[in-house]
């Protein structure tokens, strides 16, 4: 049911002249989570985010946002937040004023504007440069007004083309937990990333290649989509020995020089391992979602 | 400094040829734009005129005259009763001047708020007059020249009325292209259309905040006009802001529907040639209508330029109130306003789709 959805689509096409840029794509995202999409350049994540607030229109498909069918989302416009990857910001205008006209649009009352502006400003740290021309700040500046121009009329759902472009590491985890407690009064935030640590923050992962949802899931469940696993590099004294000992017991091994390195399928496996080898030093590697993604991409 | 090296000239014209290459619309406007501005300027300049209304009021006598003006196809001749009755017509516009003729001698009524349309009748009276002379050899025949409007006119005050329009239209058009591209570049123009803002309130509010421009420019320009150059302000500075404001209105609106065929303020700066020049060359500020070739002349109609020259002469020259323009100018600017308007609206929504 599209009700049960902040967006729904099912089987979407889009296509730009002869190049298919949304190929049959299938996509449910729910209430109140940070989905996070991710593809490389090319595999339609902006070309979705558009046709989501109907700024192209669709070949084929159907879509509904927050309920609606996608030919009904210029009745909810006032409930989307959309931030594009161009800033969407007056530069001859001051910070202040960018804010002021963007509240303006959503018609939000004098008093509360002034509590919104402040508090925006507050967590993208920009109120000390509330006077500033926009047009003077640094590039991760531009970009955190731009953020808070978008979040300005408390929208419903978010839709985020890259917002953290050129946004400093610590700047980075205070939008990423503002996004977090958003999602967590049970608004939507629909975000676009090249960058795999943030990915991993989202509740749900959608790997986009070629138009099509190439996989899906929590980014515990993706790594395990990929079959990667968690790895433990053991270096000790008698490599070989110790080596055929352990797999024997049926564990999958490689041995590079000294080192023995070892796939667990469970965290809990490293203790019955230490009983059984007294390693000089080890080092248990974490699998990574950029490394889960390369490898679906091949396969796919 | 460095002494200039062939070889990097050499680097430097290439990539300017290789760019231009590039830009068919550039390379379009190189050939092209001179062809059509060599065009329109050379029929004006032509001098030859048609379409000239010239009254005639016939009291005997003359006939070499009269024959001569009748066979002058340039002129449409309007057979009239008394004196009175074609200066009533050339004070309402209908006429552009009238010709008396009486046994006693010849009396010419000019408009002069444009010259070369009053040269022009004066110069075809001497010369049926000469011709008539040629004929009754002895005595002399007094031709009695009368201008309806403008007897002191000089050439700057025929032309500035219309310069304030030009100058208004020229400068709203090229600076609400100029913005509109950059509403699209960026990215504030995918904003509105992801907001409660609506398309026709988008150019709405660009109409009304240029106004204020509009008005501040146009109001400068008029003292300029006036005090500065000393052309008549016969009406109602207030009827001339009016006329100013609606052309300015329209030159937003269009502006705005032409920033859709542009990338660039470079390429905006090529509109110049293409929309703002015809329009100074055909709208009558510099050359009258009459001496735009005909087949040509139903393009000056649809042009805003016209009407509001026209109406601004009217109501700066010859002291017409706003009943007295509001057909066919300010109805003629309305129309154009409008049309714009929906086009400018029509296209943001197109571009997205």
């Amino acid at each position: 049911m599209a009700g049960d959805w902040a967006i729904s689509a099912r089987g979407v096409k889009k296509s730009f002249g002869r190049l298919r840029v949304l190929d049959n794509l299938n996509v449910d995202i729910p209430f109140g989570v940070t989905y996070c999409l991710l593809g490389p350049n090319g595999s339609g994540k902006t070309t979705f985010i558009r046709a989501i607030v109907r700024l192209l229109h669709l070949d084929g498909g159907e879509m509904s946002v927050l309920g609606r069918p996608v030919s009904e989302v210029g009745e909810i416009y006032s409930k989307i937040g959309y931030m594009t990857q161009h800033k969407a910001l007056y530069p001859d205008l001051t910070v202040q004023e960018n804010m002021e006209f963007y509240a303006g649009l959503y018609g939000i009352s004098k008093q509360k504007r002034e509590e919104r502006i402040e508090e925006l400003l507050q967590m993208v740290d920009l109120n000390e440069h509330r006077s500033r021309l926009a047009g003077m700040l640094s590039g991760g500046m531009y970009q955190r007004l731009s953020l808070a121009c978008t979040l300005i009329h408390e929208p419903q759902l978010l839709l985020l083309d890259e917002p953290t472009v050129g946004v400093d590491p610590r700047l980075r985890q205070i939008f990423w937990e503002y996004f977090k407690r958003l999602t967590g009064e049970g608004k939507t935030v629909l975000i676009t990333t090249h960058l795999m640590d943030e990915a991993e923050k989202c509740q749900v992962v959608g790997y986009m290649r070629a138009g099509r949802m190439a996989a899906e899931g929590s980014p515990e469940e993706i790594l395990r989509l990929a079959g990667l696993k968690p790895r433990l590099l053991l270096w000790l004294a008698e490599p070989e020995r110790d080596a055929a000992l352990l797999r024997g017991q049926g564990y999958e091994i490689k041995v590079d020089g000294g080192v023995v390195m070892l796939s667990l399928e469970s965290h809990a496996q490293i203790k019955e391992i230490l009983a059984q080898v007294s390693p000089l030093d080890m080092r248990l590697v974490e699998p990574k979602l950029e490394e889960a993604f390369l490898r679906l991409s091949e396969a796919a | 400094m460095r002494r200039p090296n062939l070889g990097r000239v050499g680097v430097v014209a290439l990539r300017v040829i290789r760019q231009l290459k590039r830009d068919r619309r550039t390379i379009g406007l190189i050939v092209f734009a001179p062809i059509v501005l060599m065009i329109l300027f050379g029929y004006a300049l032509s001098g030859d005129m048609s379409g000239v209304a010239l009254g005639l009021v016939d009291d005997g006598g003359h006939a070499a005259l009269r024959a001569h003006l009748v066979s002058i196809k340039d002129f449409d001749i309007l057979y009239l009763g008394s004196e009175s009755d074609a200066e009533k017509l050339i004070s309402e516009g209908k006429l552009d001047g009238a010709v008396l003729l009486q046994p006693e001698g010849v009396r010419v009524l000019l408009d002069a708020s444009s010259l070369q349309i009053s040269g022009t009748i004066a110069a075809a009276v001497q010369a049926g007059m000469s011709r008539e002379g040629a004929s009754r050899a002895g005595t002399e025949i007094p031709i009695i020249t009368r201008y309806i409007f403008g007897y002191d006119l000089k050439m700057m005050d025929t032309v500035g009325p219309a310069i304030l329009g030009l100058v208004v239209f020229f400068f709203t058009f090229i600076n609400a292209a100029i913005a509109f591209i950059r509403e699209r570049s960026q990215g504030t123009l995918e904003k509105f259309m992801v907001s409660p803002l609506s398309q026709v309130e988008i150019v709405s509010g660009y109409v009304l905040g240029f106004s204020l421009f509009t008005l501040l420019q146009s109001a400068t320009t008029l003292v300029v006009v006036t005090f500065g150059f000393g052309v008549p302000l016969r009406g109602s500075a207030l009827t001339a802001l009016a006329v100013v404001l609606l052309l300015g209105a329209g030159a937003l609106v269009l502006g705005s529907f032409f920033s859709n065929f542009a990338r660039s303020e470079f390429q905006v700066v090529q509109f110049i040639p293409l929309i703002i020049t015809p329009q100074i060359v055909l709208c009558g500020i510099w050359w009258p209508l009459q001496s735009v070739p005909e087949f040509i002349r139903p393009f000056s109609y649809i042009l805003p330029l016209t009407y509001a020259a026209h109406a601004l002469r009217a109501v700066m020259l010859k002291g017409a109130g706003i009943g007295d323009i509001l057909y066919p100018d300010l109805l003629a600017l309305g129309i154009f306003f409008l049309i714009f308007f929906a086009a400018a609206t029509l296209m943001l929504r197109r571009e997205v789709g």
